[in-house]
């Protein structure tokens, strides 16, 4: 980085980027080469014993307001050191984020922050911009769900499934529960439910990261068909060696190798509508307009923090590969390539770079950012969902062509 | 005291965005707007960094370029703790007589507390005790620096786009009853601020332009990935070896797998923080510069101000339908006690705070005339009444509240020059209101 662009290129000081995770939140600057901190989003309270979370879409506003509140106030104050009145914020966030949440968001950060302009920036289109190309379909391996985008939005064509590293950590706890035992100064083999009535979330992650894998195709081919062995002869494959997990100190947790990777096959199981992460690419090709889906197939991506385990890139591959084949896409696709891209990045923080390759174009930045002005005007923020927002101007070129009569009276403005 | 060890007991109501109850020790006064102020209806700010170990400052440029951490100090990257350098003797040739080897001091980097070393990393030993240890780069840095210059390139011509097309429209090539007919001037020139991101890729390379064009190549896409080792599937896992989430999340650009890959980084500095009114916008508190220092340059908190309800003894109320006498200590100026539960309506008079009558102690007393009734005693400023609490409920905890009006006189020097030529400055008559809870029914 050029030395004099710390200084403030032009006096304007580098914007904040916040990537707002359901378990894990990134922030950092613009400009940078990768986020400051990745911190689990949530907050301790003197209350409750366990850290409530962050991202919640169910609470009342209130409620969301303050914990809010304190998140972005633990977010400047420790980790970022700056003060939030100086710099702009770029908000990297899921399209799917209900509008409540965005509009308590934008409340903490005008309101109570007092932050000169804040930018929603959808998380697929920033993770193309890491790569310097046109467009893509992007995968969103999450926590809590599972999302595909294209960038220049084909909006119609996303898809969603409600399956990411939480159900896998459901999953993880409830096969621990079941098999495993554990040993502590009182006694060996004692049942997992006896001990920890509700492992934390951190020492679940943990233990999945450690401990878990994908396997590759055939062998979970295999494992899917042991597991619902319908005829009783389907022979599951050699388990992979067991674990011996420390907790704690004082206690092991004795891991069963036939947990390591079945845990991960739940997310390539087809459910009742033959829905697994894969099926969720190949559907999002046959919505797309024919002519894009040889492109789009040939530049996937997939960022977020699931798709780290190790494995599973390559078994996701071999996955559509095969499906492909069946009769069901076959006729409705007629590419077969697929290709995969590497972002400069760590797939958890790909979208967080790009908003921070965004945040750092500081000549646009503040055209298409909401300015503090324009919120306290309206007190909202505009939504691509919400029709009462003008459109920009870059659709009506100079007096060709009057904005329709309908926009009129939907519109806010005078 | 009551409220010393437990400062939930009197709680003061503060009007801020919302109505919170705090207890005076966590509540500033803002001797400029004569109000309460609390933590959330003030303005932080970041005043100065330092190193939390070696408790040295960082003027803000340098923290900036630094990315906050400080220059000296690492922390282990397996517990987090700070690591201490250690010098051993290494044989090492001397430079004139490749024959003889003389000792040579080496440092390298060791935690005290998990007995994690620098040479576990494979980190080479330095032959100087501070100023050598280098983070590692992040790989991909030139990349993303490419991509960011490309893509200015195209902000830049969006940016001139944009101011093109604000000039020509003020350019009267509409003829005016047009624009007034429709209402389009106006609505076109304004500027849509928040407007969803439309692709910046509309602005495609192929204009001519005469400055110098910066190209990169897209990224090019894999047709296939590295699956697992074959032996990954039968291979034990040796726990001490890989990382957990915590360590892995520390350095988000590597973020590695495995422990010897586990780099130290500088540690993260800490801040002092200055609180401001957001009405008048007057510093609240504001620290003194030197980290060790735990002193204030500016600190207006709200004990400071002497004005304050202690509850000096509250015997356990019962439920009899007599009231019960408890005996409060108030602290402050001429005071007023209004709307409450059978109290003492008359005005109780307190004189003002005298620092060095604390220490004598055969002080005369006052001429004040107290009414036995009301009040218990009296000391310099302080002063203890009564108040008679009467249960409303069979069961429970028993809270009081009452409003506490006071006179206050503002010390603070008054900045424009009164015309009327006034020496002191006016009293105002200040009102809080005060909850107190005087603990559960004893039956």
């Amino acid at each position: 980085m050029p030395l004099f662009e710390g200084l403030g290129s032009g006096g304007e000081k580098t914007a904040v980027v916040v990537d707002l995770g359901a378990a894990y939140t990134k922030c950092g600057f613009a400009g940078e080469t990768g986020p400051r901190f990745i911190i689990p989003s949530e907050i301790k309270r003197a209350g409750s014993p366990e850290a409530v979370r962050v991202v919640q879409y169910n609470i009342n506003t209130e409620e969301l307001y303050s914990i809010l509140k304190e998140f972005v106030h633990l977010l400047y104050f420790r980790h970022l050191l700056v003060n939030p009145r100086d710099r702009r914020v770029v908000i990297v966030e899921s399209v799917l984020c209900p509008s409540h949440f965005r509009e308590t968001l934008s409340r903490v950060f005008f309101k109570h922050f007092e932050v000169p302009s804040v930018l929603f920036a959808p998380s697929h289109l920033m993770s193309v911009m890491t790569l310097g190309i046109q467009s893509a379909l992007v995968m969103d391996c999450g926590y809590t769900e599972t999302l595909i985008y294209e960038g220049v939005p084909i909006l119609s064509a996303w898809e969603a499934l409600p399956m990411g590293g939480k159900a896998i950590h459901r999953e993880l706890h409830s096969l621990l529960s079941e098999q495993c035992t554990l040993d502590t100064d009182s006694g060996t083999g004692l049942s997992l439910r006896t001990v920890i009535s509700n492992p934390t979330h951190t020492s679940q992650h943990t233990i999945c990261l450690r401990t878990c894998f994908v396997s590759d195709l055939q062998r979970g081919m295999k494992i899917q068909e042991a597991r619902f062995n319908l005829d009783g002869s389907a022979e599951r494959p050699a388990p992979p060696p067991d674990v011996e997990y420390p907790l704690d100190g004082q206690k092991i947790l004795h891991v069963k190798g036939a947990i390591r990777d079945s845990v991960a096959e739940m997310l390539f199981e087809q459910d009742n509508e033959e829905k697994s992460i894969a099926t969720l690419l190949l559907d999002t090709l046959v919505k797309c307009p024919i002519d894009t889906r040889k492109v789009l197939s040939e530049n996937l991506v997939i960022i977020g923090g699931t798709s780290m385990l190790p494995g599973f890139l390559h078994r996701l591959l071999s996955e559509i590969r095969s499906l492909v084949e069946k009769p069901k896409y076959r006729d409705a696709l007629a590419t077969k390539s697929f290709r995969i891209h590497s972002p400069p990045a760590k797939p958890n923080c790909t979208a967080w770079l790009g908003g921070a390759i965004f945040g750092a174009l500081q000549d646009i930045l503040g055209s298409r950012s909401v300015s503090r002005d324009y919120y306290s005007e309206t007190g909202r923020i505009p939504d691509w969902c919400c029709l009462s927002t003008p459109l920009p101007d870059s659709v009506y070129e100079a007096g060709k062509m009057p904005p329709p009569l309908m926009k009129r009276a939907f519109s806010t403005e005078k | 005291m009551a409220t010393l060890l437990q400062p939930e007991k009197v709680l003061y109501l503060v009007r801020g965005e919302k109505k919170i109850r705090v207890p005076l020790s966590q509540l500033y006064f803002c001797r400029y707007c004569s109000e309460l102020r609390s933590l959330e209806c003030v303005s932080h700010e970041v005043d100065s960094h330092f190193c939390p170990s070696c408790l040295e400052n960082m003027p803000s440029a340098e923290a900036k370029l630094k990315k906050n951490r400080c220059a000296n100090c690492f922390d282990c990257p397996c517990c987090m703790h700070t690591l201490s350098t250690r010098a051993t003797n290494i044989p090492a040739p001397l430079p004139d007589d490749p024959t003889k080897t003389t000792m040579k001091k080496a440092y390298y980097l060791a935690c005290g507390f998990c007995r994690w070393t620098s040479r576990d990393v494979g980190m080479a030993d330095k032959s100087v005790a501070s100023g050598g240890w280098q983070e590692p780069e992040n790989p991909h840095t030139q990349r993303i620096n490419k991509l960011i210059e490309y893509y200015q390139q195209l902000a830049q011509r969006e940016k001139l786009e944009r101011d093109r097309k604000k000039l020509a429209r003020r350019r009267p090539f509409m003829p005016q009853a047009f624009s007034e007919k429709y209402g389009l001037g106006t609505r076109l020139q304004r500027q849509r601020s928040g407007a969803p991101i439309s692709a910046l890729y509309g602005l495609s390379l192929k204009e001519g332009e005469d400055q110098k064009e910066i190209t990169i190549e897209p990224a090019q896409a894999l047709d296939e990935v590295e699956p697992l080792p074959e032996d990954y599937y039968t291979r034990p896992v040796n726990l001490p070896e890989v990382t957990t989430l915590r360590q892995r999340l520390l350095q988000p650009d590597f973020q590695p797998a495995g422990a010897s890959q586990l780099h130290p980084r500088h540690k993260h500095l800490l801040m002092k923080r200055s609180l401001r009114c957001r009405k008048c916008e007057h510093n609240l508190s504001k620290p003194e510069f030197n980290p060790t220092s735990i002193k204030f340059k500016i600190q207006l908190v709200a004990t400071k101000s002497k004005f304050g309800v202690n509850i000096n003894t509250a015997p356990k109320a019962t439920t009899h339908s007599f009231p019960r006498q408890t005996l409060f200590t108030l602290s402050g100026l001429t005071i007023t006690v209004l709307q409450c539960v059978l109290v003492p309506s008359k005005e109780l008079v307190l004189s003002g705070k005298d620092a060095a009558a604390e220490y004598d102690e055969l002080a005369e007393p006052q001429g004040f005339q107290d009414d036995p009734d009301v009040v218990a005693f009296r000391k310099s400023n302080k002063i203890g009444f009564f108040i008679k609490v009467v249960p409303q409920r069979e069961e429970g905890d028993v809270t009081v509240a009452f409003k506490l009006r006071h006179d206050f006189r503002n010390l603070a020097a008054p900045i424009r020059p009164t015309e009327e030529g006034e020496a002191t400055s006016e009293a105002i008559w200040l009102t809080h209101h005060v909850e107190l809870s005087l603990g559960p029914l004893a039956t």
